[in-house]
């Protein structure tokens, strides 16, 4: 069937008008902070507001990589986040497998405890942690925002992967089971594969969680040897001097290995993997 | 088989001469001195600039016994995270700190007297005198805070929008207010004020109020904010908003960001702050059309203005309080004082050695600044004054300028937090 | 799926009917060991505060106080206007970043070129650090030179600029739209998870039997993908109502009290008042009443069979 040209334009119309509209609100304050990255310091306080830069500038980023322990910062947030998504990832897997395919007594008291946890504000939390981490020893290093992080990653992915696996059906498990698979590798083969696009949900969670998290990092690292971006981009605002440039470049920069770390783990979240899986 | 045997005991060699190696370098270490190493907190303004890391350089490489290790901290998490460290027992040897927190940890018993360290420091007979105040608790008391680096407030002005008006900066409270209006016209999104009553605004609020008369604790210490003369002088400072119009709408929740960026794009005629903004505001505008002068007084006999000290503390869990001493008394000395006040960062210099270099006196923000240090009150160091600082005075006065409260009510609020 | 395991798979069947416990134990006891080991102090630690009055540093001076600082909580005059913002906060900010992550979710569901870029750009909300988030907003939101006024005043909408963080009326929903902004892409990533799992089929059956792109939303995607709006929606509450980072660093808290949620209440008094007794009882306040909303919600959720056990 050889779709009219009108025809063509309306759904290109239904695709792109309302993706322009959404995408236009997501971007738009990231875009004013890239143009503030860019903007001479002469620029940016302007009596009538100023969009474009006359002289655009990247001194900023040049400054930041240059003068600022900015790159040893992202090398402590990369090597926590990603830390964080490993462990995390596979305890919350290991408890939501547990909640979703194991009936045992206790079960919704137990699940219930796991989101008590997230009901206080982690202010709160901070002192009594940091005890915790000093007599682990670990204060300072990067263990202890994998550990710290991991403790409230994990009960929110579980939350997460627990109603993931629950939309499989047992049927599924059961066939699996019926041709001689284990627990593990039903779990392996089945339940892993279908609940992908879940896993690729919860993996971004948590990596942003880490990436991004402030008042941990900012207790329990003193030095570069564990301090990372969030913290050391706040160094950037001094009692009375203000390094808009440093902290818009930072902040441009920072977003980014994010925006990348979802283009390649978007690919799970593609229609099609759970077609035909009752069926068959 | 045999080679395997071997090869284990080849390794097993390496093994032990490795160790031996590593024990022996470790107690060659051991007996070298090893230095004592002082841990120390502090917030910069713009950490890029590589000054105070040379300046710990110098003072290790000029101190072989002491190893000094710092850790910078944002300012706006300073004061907390200071507070969680010390309450689990892994607090700094010594760190940079403000009169704001004084009143606070001094009744938590956190920092350790100085008076005797002080009594046989060489540098003492140069700091300016009444300096000293600003890290006591009571004038005949101990000394907690060494003073490093202050500021007095004063007043900029736009030199050019005032010589186009053909008036003079004001002097007074009346002239202050005269000028303001002129100044403002709503049309042109112009005011004459960039009154501050958001975060940080409490330093300027006190500079007028003790410019208008007004003091926080009379001569015994007792509370007095919310005397009847200070009611009348907030009256007036709540009237520059609500009632004479003469600040930005904006004002009650602008922050240092935003009145800085109004002045800077020309949207307010004066902003009171201090030496640590006139590098950034004659950047902006010009040094010719950015004036300064001392805060406005009610009465010209009489002037005031507010001071605030940003000083160097050792804390009683120190277990090195001797070296740690040698190091914040060694930053208040004269060659790494002139360092870091003419640097950007810089504020004013506590010693009168460095305070008359003509790198100060001839630069007329220093010189305004210093100039008022004379007659300059500082926060009294009350311990309610950490909260009053940090948020009881910002919700206070926000719903003053929004006549939520009266201004009666509001000091009365800020007095009971003081007196905490 | 061949059959390697077969006899071992009887086996281990045999012998899991006379130890059901011991695989739940094995696989939870890493998060089971994370949350007791290092969560259950600090929260035993917080009860423990709320009924001393406590003093930092001085351990001589800390008391007892039964439920003096319960007592405080009832009187103080600031708990019900915090209490009230956070439950406008709450609910305000996660219903319209649902809503605006099921449009986006929707959206980069459809295939189109550059779809993996799109999708990749559409987290930078979510993934700029909150600091730059707050920072950013509030100079948008200036009013002597932000540009959402200029936008406003050049459109015609505004007559003239307002200061929208210092009037007690919009300050509040001032830092809510932030954090919409901040929050759509989160809905938008865990509704298009979601979305995968909803069979291609059932979308060309509906659109065979000739129903238009709203009824197929409304009969075919919607119910299908409401467990998991539903779930996603309420630990997003619970995040959202201890989140204060935006309200902190955009107003304060301020003016007055317009934007003063609980936790930055909690906050302000363990930290600037340095009366950790109190801010833990106030926070443990409001892990009392989010408890009993969430047991109400599950008890909800459970009833529609959303939670499938």
């Amino acid at each position: 069937m050889r779709r009219r040209p009108l025809r063509r334009c309306l759904a290109a119309v239904k695709l792109w008008v309302p993706l322009g509209a959404w995408l236009t609100f997501v971007l738009a304050p990231y875009a004013w902070m890239f143009l503030t990255s860019i903007k001479p310091p002469t620029e940016l306080y302007t009596k009538t507001v100023r969009y474009w830069p006359s002289q655009p500038t990247f001194e900023g980023y040049r400054l930041l990589m240059e003068t600022t322990p900015f790159l040893a910062y992202m090398r402590n947030s990369g090597i926590v986040a990603i830390s964080t998504c490993v462990i995390a990832l596979a305890v919350a897997m290991a408890a939501a497998y547990c909640f979703s395919r194991i009936p045992f007594r206790g079960k919704s008291v137990l699940l219930f405890g796991f989101l008590v946890t997230q009901l206080f504000p982690s202010v709160l939390l901070v002192l009594p942690l940091f005890l915790i981490m000093r007599s682990l020893g670990i204060l300072n290093t990067p263990p202890a925002l994998i550990l710290a992080h991991s403790t409230f990653a994990v009960p929110f992915s579980t939350w997460m992967l627990t109603g993931f696996f629950n939309a499989i059906p047992r049927e599924l498990d059961e066939a699996a089971t019926i041709d001689g698979c284990t627990r593990l590798q039903t779990f392996r083969y089945v339940l892993l594969p279908l609940s992908a696009p879940g896993v690729a949900a919860a993996l971004t969670y948590i990596f942003i969680y880490s990436w991004n998290e402030f008042i941990y990092a900012l207790t329990f690292t003193a030095d570069l040897q564990a301090r990372t971006l969030p913290v050391g981009l706040q160094t950037f605002m001094g009692e009375f001097i203000i390094r808009w440039d440093l902290l818009t470049a930072g902040g441009v920069i920072t977003a980014l290995p994010i925006v990348f770390f979802f283009m390649l783990v978007q690919r799970q979240l593609i229609a099609g993997l759970t077609a035909g899986a009752v069926k068959g | 088989m045999l080679r395997s045997w071997r090869l284990r005991t080849v390794i097993l060699c390496l093994g032990v001469l490795g160790l031996i190696l590593i024990i022996g370098g470790a107690t060659q270490s051991l007996h070298a001195q090893a230095p004592t190493v002082v841990r120390y907190w502090l917030w910069l303004d713009d950490p890029t600039e590589p000054m105070f890391d040379q300046l710990v350089k110098e003072f290790n490489a000029t101190h072989p016994g002491i190893k000094v290790e710092y850790q910078l901290v944002p300012l706006s998490e300073y004061h907390d995270k200071l507070v969680t460290a010390l309450a689990a027992g892994s607090g700094p040897d010594a760190g940079r700190f403000k009169d704001w927190w004084l009143g606070e940890f001094v009744k938590l018993t956190a920092l350790e007297p100085l008076a005797n360290s002080i009594a046989k420091w060489v540098g003492r007979s140069d700091v300016i005198e009444n300096l000293w105040n600003t890290g006591k608790i009571t004038t005949a008391g101990p000394v907690y805070m060494m003073p490093h680096q202050f500021i007095t407030f004063y007043l900029y002005y736009r030199k050019d929008w005032f010589a186009q008006a053909g008036l003079k900066p004001p002097a007074t409270f009346d002239e202050f207010l005269a000028a303001a209006k002129k100044m403002t016209d709503p049309a042109k999104n112009q005011y004459g004020f960039g009154l501050r009553g958001g975060a940080g605004g409490q330093d300027q609020w006190l500079a007028f109020m003790v410019g208008g008369g007004a003091r926080m604790v009379d001569g015994q210490g007792r509370v007095i904010i919310n005397s009847p003369e200070a009611v009348k002088v907030n009256q007036w400072y709540i009237d520059l908003f609500r009632v004479h119009k003469v600040a930005p709408p904006s004002a009650p929740t602008d922050a240092y960001a935003q009145v800085l960026g109004a002045f800077q794009a020309g949207n307010t005629a004066m902003m009171a702050h201090h030496v640590g903004s006139s590098v950034l505001v004659t950047q902006k505008l010009g040094a010719g059309n950015v004036g300064v002068v001392p805060i406005p007084a009610a009465d010209p006999a009489k002037p005031a203005t507010m001071a605030t000290m940003s000083g160097n503390v050792v804390f009683v869990t120190s277990k090195q309080k001797e070296a740690a001493f040698t190091f914040i008394s060694w930053l208040s000395e004269t060659t790494p004082m002139d360092k870091w006040s003419g640097s950007r960062q810089g504020q004013l210099p506590v010693l009168k050695s460095v305070a008359r270099l003509p790198r100060y006196t001839e630069n007329v923000f220093f010189k305004v600044s210093l100039d008022g240090a004379n007659y300059a009150i500082a926060w009294p160091p009350l311990p309610g004054v950490g909260y009053v600082s940090a948020q009881a005075w910002q919700a206070n006065m926000q719903r003053a300028l929004l006549g939520q409260i009266s201004s009666k009510d509001m000091l009365d609020e800020i007095a009971r937090a003081l007196q905490r | 799926m061949r059959s390697p395991g077969r006899s071992s798979a009887r086996a281990s069947r045999g012998n899991r009917r006379g130890r059901t416990w011991l695989l739940p134990l094995f696989l939870l006891s890493p998060a089971l060991a994370l949350l007791l080991g290092i969560v259950a102090y600090p929260i035993a630690r917080a009860i423990w505060l709320s009924f001393h009055r406590l003093e930092i540093l001085r351990p001589d001076l800390t008391q007892y106080v039964a439920l003096d600082n319960y007592r405080g909580l009832l009187q103080d005059p600031v708990i019900p206007i915090a209490l009230q913002n956070s439950v406008v906060w709450v609910v305000g900010v996660v219903v319209f970043q649902c809503l605006g992550g099921l449009v986006g979710a929707l959206i980069l569901n459809r295939r189109f070129p550059g779809r993996a870029m799109v999708r990749g750009l559409a987290l930078i909300p979510w993934a700029t650090p909150s600091v730059l988030v707050a920072l950013m907003w509030t100079w948008m939101l200036d009013g002597n030179y932000g540009l959402v006024n200029d936008l406003l005043v050049k459109a015609g909408i505004l007559s003239r600029f307002q200061p929208w963080l210092a009037q007690p009326w919009s300050a509040l929903p001032a830092v809510m739209l932030a954090d919409v902004w901040q929050g759509i892409p989160f809905f938008a990533v865990m509704l298009l998870a979601a979305l995968q799992a909803i069979p291609e089929e059932l979308f060309e059956a509906a659109r065979i039997d000739g129903a238009s792109a709203w009824r197929v939303f409304r009969h075919v995607t919607l119910p299908l993908l409401l467990p998991t709006i539903l779930i996603t929606t309420m630990l997003r509450m619970i995040w959202t109502a201890n989140y204060m980072d935006l309200i902190m660093i955009m107003t304060g808290g301020g003016p007055g009290y317009s934007s003063l949620t609980i936790p930055l209440h909690a906050y302000y008094m363990a930290y600037k008042r340095l009366d950790f007794g109190y801010g833990s009882t106030i926070a443990l306040v409001q892990v009392a009443i989010l408890a009993v909303a969430i047991v109400a919600y599950i008890r909800l959720l459970r009833r529609n069979e959303v939670m499938v056990q």
